[in-house]
């Protein structure tokens, strides 16, 4: 108990208030961004219209004849109440626009996450330590894996699987078929990214002398790898963990866009281009926040696998 | 609403001689006008009796920002619009205007008052009547500066909305407006319940607050994935070009929203959907001619073409002589052809080729002459050359810089601009600069009128306000039309006031050569749409007030 409760006020705590200072430092980051951008916001939602007083109309419905810094302060004081405002070109609350994005995002890359580790832990506990040749061919896959363009693999996968073999439908978010294309999709470059780092940490780990220790007292190689040398090889690919969330709520967006899914991707690509700010910033804030979150996860994390940081 | 200007529309046009059989032809042979190549590629239909229910899914390149037909400015959009959302009138493929929610309508002498006795049999799909109060509400909202509402500038001639009687509708305008019919035809102005615009803001968002009188009511919107569309059951007001009456035929249908090329297609050949919009020039032989499937193209009349627009206030294209080098130093035509793989016609003007009021007699006249661009060039004084081998002139190069908003760019249409930079390098040591800018410095640069040049296709709308809003006073010139060429000006506003058809036409086939031989335009290519579909599927066609495919109202599905 008492330790839980001391992780919690050591570890959690301040990484969640510096989680704020994050968002915070996040939005207003993107909101000085969008500001930079040449041209005004009247202009972008004016379009080619003209006639006399429509810019005025624009801006005052928006607000935006007011200083750049009261909108700012506006802006902020209103995020802190929750009211992320009003999308100037889908002219529908924020909250309404992304809200019901955030589960179909966070369920794919969620299940490509997983799916992810499952593939590395599998090709590096398999391959590390191994011949020449399997070894090779793993890293030839995952090189391959990692280099390739996520929409291309996409479509690669849709070929195959879709279009030819019609095992799974091509879009939607309908059900668990519709979800294997897509996460598999995301998957891959992550699991060939993470499937190197583990298994060069399984290598160095190895030749350590607590697995010839190990070895000495009779256990078979499997578990030796699964229970003793996975565990200590570990720490360096939940480091990089953190990275990796990033890499998949990216490659999420493209994702979605092949296989014609909801979720943040669409919303995102389409306000940045049309610079509606009210979506990005919020867009902004939810990755800052997402991001803050992983990181604190994987803290705690190092803590259960490697159980020496418990005593510092 | 930044894709006011550059609709989003698909390219790839096949010659109607590839696609019309012999004795489709003689078939056709009672059907003139534009945009008629479509029927040669239906299935023969003749005997068969149109089947009632079923459902269709349709995949489509866009999904809508926002799907509030007087809010939208993305052309296809309005694929999807149409379906929920009627007009007053319709506009025929011939160019003239049949009867809609308007039984019947006239215009004045003095081309100032326009008449329109209405359906009453008419009812919103929120259970509101149609009538002539609702129409004005529509109307006068839309209009109304304070909204913002971008479909409002299509009724800027209007002076005043008036319901004679229940059923009865009168405008008045400040002058004769030879667009208004068109501009009352377009789905920009389709009707929606004056109770879901009082109820004002979220309409962009869809659903079914979103209610029109169309032959599908809007039952849900996915974001990211599909809008559901449900059979209005009372409809019996279709337009006056549809094929039946009564309801739409199909009881549902899904419109999925797949933006890649290659997944559409995917998706069709492998019987996953029954229809798609948007096929890339390559992807197009596997539907082509194709046991099982269909493909139809559609007419490049009610859109622009894709066109180079020169602001000549600016140096170096102040000068004509610099602007005529740099229209007729490429070879458009065979960067067309190898670009789009012969899938679309390369372009005269910028008024689409099937346009009835396109000037046919521009073709030819102007295209690749390096031998003149280059004397024309020297002439002009660009005699110098610097170590790159571009033109100069008192030390200064010859370039000028194409700046084409990101949001726009796509079917390789920056692809087509490159190719027409390393011509010009190459013909002339001209230097064309292409720069992709964002929505917002397009804005700014049209706002300060220092844009160059503007690569864009412009919304359906009448040819003489594509001509207005593309090259007249207050077109993208306007912040600088002072410096502007007055003659062109002068056409197009005549062209927008005169009192009959043949004066109209007079002045828009001379707006269009004027724009051509001053080189303020450079048309490109003719954009038109392509449906790719099952060979079960029946009733496909492209509506003529925007070159994009009808509504589902006359499909059907054969068992």
């Amino acid at each position: 108990m008492t330790s839980t409760r001391a992780m919690i006020t050591k570890r959690i705590a301040p990484r969640l208030l510096t989680g704020l200072l994050v968002a915070w430092g996040a939005v207003t980051a993107a909101f000085i961004g969008m500001h930079a951008l040449p041209g005004r916001v009247e202009d972008i939602l004016a379009g080619d219209m003209s006639w006399p007083g429509l810019r005025e109309a624009i801006a005052q419905e928006w607000g935006l004849d007011q200083s750049v810094w009261s909108q700012y302060v506006g802006f902020i004081w209103r995020i802190a109440q929750g009211d992320f405002g009003t999308s100037y070109v889908m002219r529908q609350p924020v909250a309404d626009v992304i809200g019901p994005q955030i589960w179909p995002t966070v369920h794919l890359a969620l299940s490509a996450g997983i799916l992810a580790v499952v593939l590395a832990v599998l090709a590096a506990t398999l391959t590390a330590g191994r011949g020449r040749i399997a070894r090779a061919a793993a890293s030839l896959i995952e090189l391959a894996c990692v280099s390739a363009p996520v929409f291309w693999i996409g479509l690669l996968l849709l070929l195959a699987f879709s279009f030819t073999l019609r095992w799974f439908p091509v879009s939607g978010a309908d059900g668990w078929r519709a979800l294997v294309l897509p996460a598999v999709t995301l998957a891959l470059p992550t699991a060939g990214l993470l499937a190197q780092v583990l298994r060069e940490a399984m290598e160095k780990a190895l030749v350590q002398p607590f697995v010839v220790t190990t070895r000495a007292r009779g256990i078979g190689e499997t578990l030796l790898r699964l229970r003793h040398v996975l565990r200590h090889a570990a720490l360096p690919a939940v480091t990089l963990g953190g990275w990796l969330v990033g890499g998949l709520l990216g490659g999420a967006v493209i994702t979605e866009k092949v296989f014609g899914r909801p979720g943040l991707g669409t919303v995102t690509l389409n306000a940045v281009l049309s610079q509606d700010a009210p979506v990005v910033l919020a867009v902004v804030m939810l990755a800052a926040l997402i991001h803050v979150l992983a990181s604190t996860a994987l803290d705690v994390a190092y803590v259960f696998i490697d159980p020496r940081l418990k005593v510092q | 609403m930044y894709a006011r200007s550059n609709s989003t529309d698909r390219s790839g046009h096949h010659k109607l001689s590839e696609q019309l059989t012999a004795r489709r032809l003689m078939l056709l042979a009672g059907i003139a006008g534009a945009g008629m190549s479509l029927l040669a590629a239906q299935p023969a239909a003749a005997n068969e009796t149109p089947r009632s229910g079923g459902t269709l899914t349709f995949g489509v390149t866009t999904e809508p920002v926002c799907f509030d037909p007087h809010r939208s400015v993305q052309q296809n959009s309005y694929i999807i619009i149409r379906n929920y959302v009627d007009s007053l009138v319709a506009k025929n493929a011939d160019g003239r205007f049949l009867p809609w929610l308007a039984k019947s309508f006239q215009k004045s002498a003095d081309g100032k008052t326009y008449d329109f006795i209405l359906r009453d049999d008419v009812v919103f799909h929120d259970g509101e009547k149609f009538d002539a109060a609702a129409v004005k509400t529509n109307f006068d909202h839309a209009r109304d500066a304070k909204n913002a509402v971008p479909a409002g500038e299509l009724l800027q001639s209007i002076e005043q909305i008036e319901a004679v009687a229940p059923h009865h509708l009168r405008l008045h305008l400040q002058q004769p407006d030879t667009a208004l019919l068109e501009s009352i035809a377009s789905v920009r102005l389709g009707l929606l319940s004056p109770k879901a615009l009082q109820a004002g803001a979220q309409l962009c968002g869809g659903g079914p607050a979103l209610a029109g009188t169309g032959p599908f009511r809007f039952a849900g919107y996915t974001r990211g994935q599909s809008v559901a569309l449900e059979r209005n059951a009372a409809y019996n007001w279709g337009p006056g070009y549809a094929k039946h009456n009564g309801p739409a035929y199909l009881e549902k249908a899904t419109i999925r929203f797949l933006p890649e090329y290659s997944v559409r297609a995917g998706a069709l050949s492998s019987g996953q959907i029954d229809v798609i919009e948007g096929v890339q020039p390559t992807d197009v032989g596997q539907f082509k001619d194709q046991p099982g499937f269909q493909f139809l193209t559609g007419p490049s009349g009610a859109q622009t073409a894709f066109t180079l627009n020169i602001n000549n206030t600016i140096e170096p294209a102040t000068d004509v002589r610099v602007r005529q080098a740099l229209r007729d130093g490429a070879d458009i035509e065979a960067l067309v052809k190898s670009v789009y793989r012969g899938t679309v016609r390369r372009a005269w003007s910028n008024i689409g080729p099937d346009n009835p009021l396109y000037n046919k007699a521009l073709e030819g006249s102007w295209g690749l002459n390096v031998a003149k661009a280059n004397q024309l060039l020297d002439e002009a004084g660009w005699t110098g050359r610097d170590a790159q081998g571009y033109r100069t002139k008192d030390g200064k190069r010859l370039g000028i810089e194409v700046g084409y908003p990101q949001p726009f760019v796509r079917d390789s249409r920056d692809v087509l601009i490159q190719g027409v930079q390393a011509q010009l390098r190459k013909n002339l040591g001209f230097d064309l600069k292409l720069r992709i800018i964002t929505g917002g410095e397009w804005g700014q640069q049209l706002r300060e009128g220092t844009w160059t040049i503007y690569p864009n296709t412009y919304l359906p709308a009448d040819p003489v306000r594509e001509l207005e809003g593309n090259i007249g006073r207050t077109g993208f010139i306007r912040a600088v039309s002072d410096k502007g060429d007055k003659e062109l000006f002068g056409h197009i506003e005549s062209a927008l006031r005169a009192t009959t058809a043949d004066d109209k036409l007079k002045h828009v086939h001379a707006a269009q050569k004027r724009a051509v031989d001053q080189a303020v335009i450079v048309p490109l290519f003719a954009a038109s749409y392509q449906l790719a579909a099952r060979d079960k599927v029946r009733g496909l066609s492209f509506e003529a007030q925007l070159d994009s495919p009808s509504n589902l109202y006359d499909v059907w599905v054969a068992p």
